[in-house]
């Protein structure tokens, strides 16, 4: 007579879940059939290909202006993040930094090499928190703003970009820095290597076919006119400089990355700008919270509008005029600025393609900047 | 460390070169544990160990389960190993899940209970790996695998890298018999092993992360209404994607093993070109698939039960199937649906078996289109980030948002709608047929000018793309 216990497991069915016998032995023998081809020859052929096919894919980007520079994506600027010691200048930001603040300037009159970790068409913010969480963290920071960035709400691209950064280096694995420190060398010599222009994807975009009404076409970004070395200053590159095509080019992208979209329309206008409003008084209030977090700490701070010129600056002063965006975030934060229209010194450049100082003006730029920001400092 | 890096690149000239170089198959074998641990440890150091300790418990168990006597006793050092690895898995992907839900359940009794978030870190391929070591003791019980004697085979067995994060399951049974001989350097395995590698890796890099990818991240992340067009071609780039992402690696994976001399069964057999929902299944993620058939869906009595006991265990088991994909319910309903969808076939086969117009042709197409449109309804749960995100969806491609936005740019949806019908035409050529075939079949310098081509458009990438979906499971 079976057991109640029994009765109730054969009930339940639950032993069978893993006790019952295969159906079947299975097959341990297995091995995969090889096609039998003349697999030398063939290997010979295929790699001879693609090494003719790359040279010639390097020399033709090399003959239309391209050249080697780093690729400035979030492993570099972990690498970058990891020099940050606790008493240094950090620049954040965004690609104005980049190309106007010369790092051997800076260091010449500030008495420490900055750290470069403004990001180009990035927010400031999420690495402005990242550093005032950085508990050991007590050092400068010299933050450029370019207003419409800088109060980006959460979701969009300038601080998607951002955030991306700053949390690849929480989580940057052995991997993943090894592959950077493979790739430096390869970007520093292989023009193609560029990310954010030459690959397939990006090549694809670039096809003339026309688009339905209403596709959301992402805006064009300027086509490559600096180079990035390993500090992750940027430089213009000498085409750009110069009047002419590229040049002019770049100046009319800006224009319309630089204006507001048109809101979503499955969101009420009136709903939408009530909701930008939030998130831009939500910013502020969020920077002047991480200022004075910094300040607790004896860290400090000075926020510097860089030289912009010609329909861009007219652009940006009518969208996001001084006493909107900047008046403001000086005033909340209490920190130093430095608009650089104010000094006489600091008005007098030019950017060439209209957001950015050429190589040259960007060094006189920087000597001309350091006296202000050592009184905006107290150095 | 992923397939798609110069860290891998380095990785894996090192590590072949260096295993061809030794003569000693034991210091062949000591060499890809190594190897294993250090493709495993660049992710995340601490869950190698991790990795050691399961492995290490389970050819323990196993020894213990071949040599106990009685049937209780065996039984018992079974369930030990059962528990351990499932507890494992369920600590880390599923505890913040059951931990939300019980704070829902308590809330619907009126219990307000705020549980505290486990800051938990999700081991990269704790579902693959606890799966092949788990089909160590489970197949030493059912009587079909002799434990082996080696602790470093068994090490191997379940870390081996190439398979190691994201699959093929492979078990210890298909895999611990080939460590017993040394394979010898066979130069056409080895370029055919480097030929799928290049093939998944254009899989993945090419098709998957550059023509599909966008479209679909476009339209699933897009919070507006979309008409009928765009939400169907963004499902349908999904459904591309997840195939050459998945299929890709495992590509690579068999690859990566030919190339030192260990053979992987395949993992997708052209699943696109499926008729019906049990033919999906025996083509797509097989390793999968096989491994709850065998564990689950057989021992649970199989087809030789009741019809509707049998159809309750295809829910039972795609239930579970959908859960181990994520701890998620939409992965849950992704899981149902399909359980659901074999339940229909079944009743459906019943029913028209014997006619003669079930069997024709235009029948199998109209049931493969059918096979297709429904596996797509479904990857909607699959992707969607939550269940307001798959109404959305849902509503979109049945025309419920007529004055939607559409939002695909031409370009997008001309690459959608190439990659997707050579997709599918590839897959209903060879339905019947395997890649090797085909590339027999295929004249040399068709071979010669594919394989040239998928490298040259590697290159082109630059090999900068995302991780592979299913890591994250």
């Amino acid at each position: 007579m079976r057991s109640s216990t029994s009765n109730f497991k054969r009930k339940l069915r639950l032993p069978r879940l893993f006790f019952a016998k295969p159906s079947e032995i299975v097959h341990r023998d297995y091995e995969r059939p090889i096609p039998q081809l003349p697999w030398r020859g063939i290997t010979v052929v295929v790699v001879l290909s693609v090494i003719a096919a790359t040279f010639s894919w390097e020399f033709y980007c090399r003959s239309i202006g391209y050249g080697p520079t780093l690729n400035d994506n979030e492993d570099l600027w972990t690498t970058t993040r990891r020099r940050v010691k606790p008493e240094s200048v950090v620049i954040v930001g965004d690609s104005r930094a980049w190309f106007d603040l010369d790092l051997d300037e800076l260091q010449k009159g500030l008495g420490k090499r900055p750290v470069q970790l403004a990001m180009g068409g990035s927010c400031a913010y999420p690495v402005l928190a990242d550093l005032a969480n950085d508990e050991n963290f007590h050092g400068t920071i010299i933050c450029s703003v370019v207003p419409r960035l800088f109060v980006a709400p959460p979701g969009t691209p300038p601080m998607e970009r951002a955030e991306k950064a700053v949390r690849r280096s929480h989580t940057q694995t052995l991997a993943q820095r090894a592959s950077q420190y493979l790739a430096m060398p390869l970007e520093e010599h292989v023009a193609f290597l560029k990310q954010e222009e030459l690959t397939l994807d990006e090549l694809l975009k670039r096809l003339p076919i026309p688009n339905r009404p209403g596709a959301l076409v992402p805006p064009r970004l300027p086509p490559y006119f600096g180079t990035l070395d390993r500090e992750r200053r940027a430089r213009m590159i000498e085409e750009c400089a110069r009047p002419g095509k590229l040049q002019s080019t770049i100046q009319q992208i800006w224009l319309p990355l630089f204006t507001p979209p048109p809101p979503p329309t499955y969101i009420p206008k009136d709903e939408f700008a009530k909701e930008m409003g939030k998130a831009i008084e939500q910013r502020f209030h969020d920077v002047a919270a991480v200022v004075q977090k910094l300040r607790a700490r004896g860290g400090k701070i000075v926020f510097v509008r860089l030289p912009h010129s010609g329909g861009l600056k007219a652009l940006e002063d009518r969208e996001t005029p001084r006493t909107g965006i900047w008046d403001r975030l000086i005033k909340d934060t209490g920190a130093a600025g430095i608009y650089y229209e104010e000094h006489t010194e600091l008005a007098g450049f030019t950017c060439p393609e209209w957001s950015h100082l050429s190589a040259g003006d960007s060094v006189e730029f920087s000597k001309r900047l350091v006296p202000h920001l050592r009184k905006a400092l107290r150095l | 460390m992923l397939f798609n890096s110069l860290t891998f690149v380095v990785f894996f000239a090192l590590v072949v070169s260096a295993y061809w170089s030794i003569r000693s198959w034991k210091a062949r074998k000591n060499l890809l544990v190594v190897a294993s641990y250090i493709f495993y440890g660049a992710w995340n150091p601490p869950f190698a160990a991790l990795l050691f300790s399961t492995t290490a418990m389970d050819f323990w168990l196993g020894s213990r389960i071949a040599r106990a006597k009685g049937r209780h006793s065996r039984r018992g050092w079974l369930v030990a190993s059962v528990c351990m690895n499932l507890s494992m898995l369920g600590f880390f992907k599923y505890g913040n899940f059951l931990l939300q839900n019980f704070q829902w359940l308590l809330a619907r009794i009126g219990i307000v209970y705020q549980p505290p978030h486990l800051d938990i870190l999700l081991p990269v391929g704790i579902s693959f790996y606890t799966f092949h070591s788990l089909s160590y003791t489970l197949d030493i019980y059912r009587g079909v695998l002799q434990p082996t004697k080696s602790l470093r085979d068994f090490v191997l067995a379940v870390s081996f890298f190439p398979q190691l994060v994201a699959g093929p399951i492979v078990r210890a049974g298909d895999f611990l018999p080939q460590l017993v001989t040394a394979p010898g350097l066979r130069l056409g395995q080895f370029l055919w092993g480097l030929l799928l590698m290049t093939l998944g890796l254009f899989e993945k890099i090419v098709l998957a992360d550059t023509m599909l990818s966008g479209s679909a991240d476009r339209i699933f992340d897009y919070a507006g209404p979309l008409v009928a067009l765009d939400s169907w071609l963004g499902v349908m780039a999904f459904a591309g994607q997840i195939f050459f992402d998945f299929a890709g690696y495992s590509i690579c994976a068999i690859g990566a093993a030919l190339c030192l001399g260990f053979h992987l069964k395949d993992n997708f057999r052209f699943p696109y070109a499926a008729v019906g929902f049990s033919d999906f299944w025996r083509r797509w993620h097989i390793s999968l698939s096989t491994f709850l058939r065998d564990y689950l869906y057989i021992p649970l009595g199989g087809n030789q039960v009741r019809p509707v006991r049998a159809a309750i265990n295809l829910v039972i088991v795609m239930f579970l199937g959908g859960l181990w994909h994520g701890a998620a319910w939409t992965f849950v309903v992704w899981g149902l649906l399909h359980g659901s969808y074999l339940v229909i076939e079944r009743v459906i086969r019943v029913l028209f078996e014997n006619k003669a117009w079930a069997n024709n042709l235009a029948t199998r197409v109209l049931a493969g289109v059918a096979t297709y449109t429904a596996v797509c309804i479904a990857w909607v749960f699959f992707r969607a980030s939550d269940f307001t995100v798959a109404s959305r969806m849902l509503r979109g491609m049945f025309g419920g948002h007529a004055q939607g936005d559409a939002i695909l740019t031409t370009r997008e949806m001309l690459q959608i709608g190439i990659v997707t019908a050579f997709m599918i035409l590839v897959h209903w050529s060879l339905r019947e047929s395997n890649i090797e075939t085909a590339v027999t079949r295929l004249p040399r310098w068709a071979v010669t000018a594919a394989w040239a081509l998928m490298a040259s458009a590697i290159v082109l990438t630059q090999g900068n793309s995302n991780a592979f979906i299913y890591f994250q499971f």
